[in-house]
């Protein structure tokens, strides 16, 4: 017995040693980014107030650029709000009698908040953002910046909120080339940040070098329409049917500042609807078996 | 608590609100990113035992990688670079010369061992490190180049630092 402990604590670097290597390879290994514990993640209370810290200086320093960005956008905005506009005076002189123009309820709000920290030359990247559950988000919200999808939320603590970054495999978006409706899913390929490819496109889908990216809108995380990218160049072909592009993202992840985070008001009625919908198919399956 | 630890504890805290908030950031050419908190691990004196400097070690890497969303992977790299520090050194240094209770820096070591042995520990960090997290997309010549960048950067800063954190030391050399 003696012998035994003598032997154990002759070699207790190696157990030492193999006890903190087996916990790291569990940590490591825990692939799924949804299980992650709030507090080991950048969106802990602590990370997040250090990140924070940081953030008040680091903010001021692409100010320039985000700037110009967003007067871009106001005035691409405010176009599509005049045209709208007159779109709608028309059809108020057409269809005067047979149709009154309903004011229809949002379906998306936005939330703004500041990125606080943020990662590009990882194979998965994330980004952490001052707004948490207490300002309403909650994990599998969409976010996006003036130029475009930024990414998905994660893992929400009180005052800050990890995103799954769209320069990350674990994250797949569903797009499509704008004015046609054929769709693939956006995913990285972990080589450059500016760049990601657009999958499972139909053999037959039309495309041009420059023509523009956006969201699917098939699920409720984004609204349909939003810009993702522009069209580079193919990326060769996966198989038969299918194809992939390459895509120049229009965030600057290296320059990302202030964000919008998407809540849709539809996402639990959707989600309501599909679980009903998953119940009956599962009821009308019993159903069957018991009949045969 | 003697003001030899104190003093360690203090770099220890610094060096790591550094690499988090400042290092981090300073990623050159999407390619190159200084590791300098490894040197908490690589400056212990050769007298602090293998299990605690594997303890310190895990728990360090942890830190980090609580403030990049790793996960575990520098707390992986770190328990392996602390069990391999004595080894590493003694490749360099007798058993009997190496300096038994002082801090392996500069001054104890002499400048051609410490960067002898600075680089080695960086290398093995970095080449560990990125060879871990490229297990899903594996790309040789990017991961060599990443590795090679990176030790690189990652060896400036820490003689830097080394130098910052033993001033008055390095002058009466």
């Amino acid at each position: 017995m003696r012998e035994v402990l003598q032997f154990f604590i002759r070699n207790s670097k190696w157990f030492v040693f193999a006890i903190f290597l087996v916990l790291s390879c569990i940590l490591l290994f825990t692939f799924n980014p949804y299980q992650q514990h709030v507090y080991l993640t950048s969106a802990g209370r602590m990370q997040g107030a250090v990140y924070g810290v940081a953030s008040n200086v680091t903010s001021y320093f692409n100010l320039r650029h985000n700037n110009e960005d967003l007067n871009r956008r106001n005035v691409t905005l405010q176009q599509e709000v005049l045209s709208l506009r007159e779109q709608l005076r028309a059809m108020r002189e057409r269809y005067a009698d047979s149709a009154t123009v309903m004011p229809q309820a949002h379906s998306f709000d936005f939330i703004t908040g500041h990125v606080i920290n943020n990662s590009v030359m990882r194979p998965y990247n994330y980004v952490t953002v001052n707004k948490g559950s207490a300002d309403g988000v909650a994990p599998e919200m969409g976010v996006i910046d003036q130029n475009g999808v930024v990414g998905i939320v994660n893992v929400v603590s009180e005052h800050y909120s990890r995103i799954i970054s769209l320069l990350n495999p674990h994250f797949r978006l569903s797009c499509k080339i704008k004015g046609d409706e054929s769709f693939g899913s956006l995913v990285w390929d972990g080589k450059d940040p500016r760049y990601a490819v657009l999958e499972e496109l139909p053999r037959h889908t039309v495309y041009h070098k420059g023509d523009t990216i956006v969201t699917s809108g098939y699920s409720a995380v984004f609204p349909a329409g939003l810009p993702v990218g522009i069209v580079a160049g193919s990326n060769g072909s996966g198989n038969d049917n299918f194809f992939s592009l390459r895509v120049f993202l229009l965030s600057d992840f290296t320059k990302l500042n202030n964000v919008q985070i998407v809540r849709s008001n539809n996402a639990l009625e959707l989600e309501k609807l599909e679980e009903e919908n998953l119940k009956t198919e599962g009821q009308g399956t019993a159903e069957e078996v018991l009949g045969n | 608590m003697s003001k030899t630890t104190l003093r360690y504890v203090i770099m220890c805290c610094l060096l790591l609100l550094v690499q988090v908030v400042v290092l981090n950031r300073l990623v050159l050419f999407n390619t190159a990113i200084p590791l300098a908190f490894i040197y908490i691990i690589t400056v212990l004196p050769v007298s602090f035992s293998t299990n605690r400097s594997v303890a310190l070690g895990f728990f360090t890497g942890l830190i980090v990688d609580v403030f990049m969303d790793t996960y575990g992977l520098n707390a992986l790299c770190c328990t392996v670079l602390a069990f391999v520090r004595k080894p590493v050194l003694h490749m360099y240094v007798l058993r009997d010369d190496a300096p038994a209770s002082q801090p392996l820096d500069m001054h104890s070591l002499g400048t051609p061992v410490f960067l002898k042995y600075t680089l080695t520990m960086t290398l093995i960090y970095c080449a560990m490190m990125f060879t871990v997290e490229a297990f899903s997309f594996f790309d040789i010549r990017r991961l060599l180049l990443r590795t090679v960048a990176s030790t690189i950067y990652t060896f400036i800063v820490i003689c830097a630092v080394s130098g910052l954190y033993n001033p008055r030391r390095e002058k009466r050399l």
